[in-house]
């Protein structure tokens, strides 16, 4: 279901319905693939079901990420041409709309940077991995940050490609990530974490974050869109 | 995918150079691509218009001439947005995909 609100929400915001949006979320064990990618290729089928790994395709590209409770996702959804990203272009998408949470991660004493074409990266390695889009009359951004996600079960149940370790010089997924709580040292909620992504957000593009709950019209498409779409394994696992 | 007698499978992981992977699955007989399927963790905006890519690519003979041209052709007819991909990229994973058994 988080993935049709991840949806839902840029649609009626395109639509003038809804207000800019800024949503934080998490999901308990699952796998999310781009929209581009085959869930066969890129899934380690076998360790998943051990894990009790679920797997649900989203509506951007990029690549697939794990998440667990230990994992914050962040999405932007702005209505085309806001100020904030004026050309209709993913790059930009990308770097403006990570200046947030690279600011709020910083305010929270993680060195974090943008790094293109997606990451923000800690000293190589990754530690957020964004995508987006820009439809529906909208410019939408979402990002996932490793907080205090579980590593070893990240290793096992994504297939990185040969080819895309070996131009990266490194010998596994595991080592290209890190997390918050290990940049920091020590624990740290993600609702801090949220809090400081907020600040960061604030800050960033001067503007003022309100907390709300979803309008009954998104809870209607997202159910819509549940239903439709990302409960199905056709929308899901092909190709 | 599965291929008759008469056709061949390939497939190609290619790394964009500072970019993306694809992954190109295509069904191949005598020199034609019979049909294709590209995957890969780049960034195509719309979302939608990488079917019709793959669908132009159909009966396109294996050639970077022809590849390119058709390539470029929907790059320019759809407006499509390449973000870790280019249209060299996909026609290089293309010519780079390997039979398979």
């Amino acid at each position: 279901m988080n993935l049709a609100v991840e949806e839902a929400i840029p649609r009626m915001v395109g639509e003038g319905k809804s207000p800019s949006t800024v949503r934080f979320w998490h999901n308990s064990n699952t796998i999310v693939i781009g929209c581009f990618q085959s869930a066969k290729l890129e899934v380690n089928m076998d360790a998943c079901t051990e894990t009790g790994t679920e797997i649900v395709r989203r509506f951007t590209g990029g690549g697939a990420v794990y998440h667990d409770s230990g994992n914050l996702n962040y999405a932007i959804s702005l209505p085309k041409g806001h100020r904030l990203v004026p050309v209709g272009n993913l790059q930009s998408v990308f770097r403006r709309l990570s200046e947030g949470a690279v600011e709020g991660l910083r305010k929270l004493g993680v060195k974090a940077k943008f790094e293109p074409i997606n990451d923000i990266q800690v000293d190589g390695k990754k530690v957020s991995g964004a995508a987006g889009s820009i439809r529906w009359n909208a410019v939408f951004h979402h990002g996932c940050i490793l907080v205090g996600s579980d590593l070893s079960i990240l290793g096992k149940v994504l297939n990185v490609p040969r080819a895309k370790l070996e131009d990266r010089h490194i010998a596994s997924v595991q080592k290209r990530v890190t997390t918050v709580r290990d940049e920091l040292g020590h624990d740290v909620s993600t609702r801090e974490v949220r809090d400081a992504i907020v600040g960061g957000i604030e800050s960033c593009y001067g503007v003022r974050v309100e907390s709300g709950v979803l309008m009954n019209e998104e809870v209607v498409l997202a159910e819509e869109l549940y239903q439709t779409k990302y409960s199905r394994l056709e929308w899901n696992l092909e190709p | 995918m599965i291929a008759t007698k008469s056709e061949r499978l390939r497939s190609a992981d290619y790394k964009a150079p500072g970019g993306k992977l694809v992954r190109v699955r295509l069904k191949e007989e005598q020199g034609l691509i019979r049909s294709i399927k590209i995957t890969g963790d780049f960034f195509l905006v719309p979302e939608e218009s990488l079917g019709k890519l793959e669908k132009m690519l159909e009966d396109a003979p294996l050639r970077e001439a022809e590849l390119r041209l058709l390539v470029d052709r929907f790059f320019r007819g759809t407006g499509a947005q390449g973000l870790g991909v280019s249209s060299d990229d996909f026609v290089k994973a293309i010519l780079s995909a390997k039979e398979t058994i």
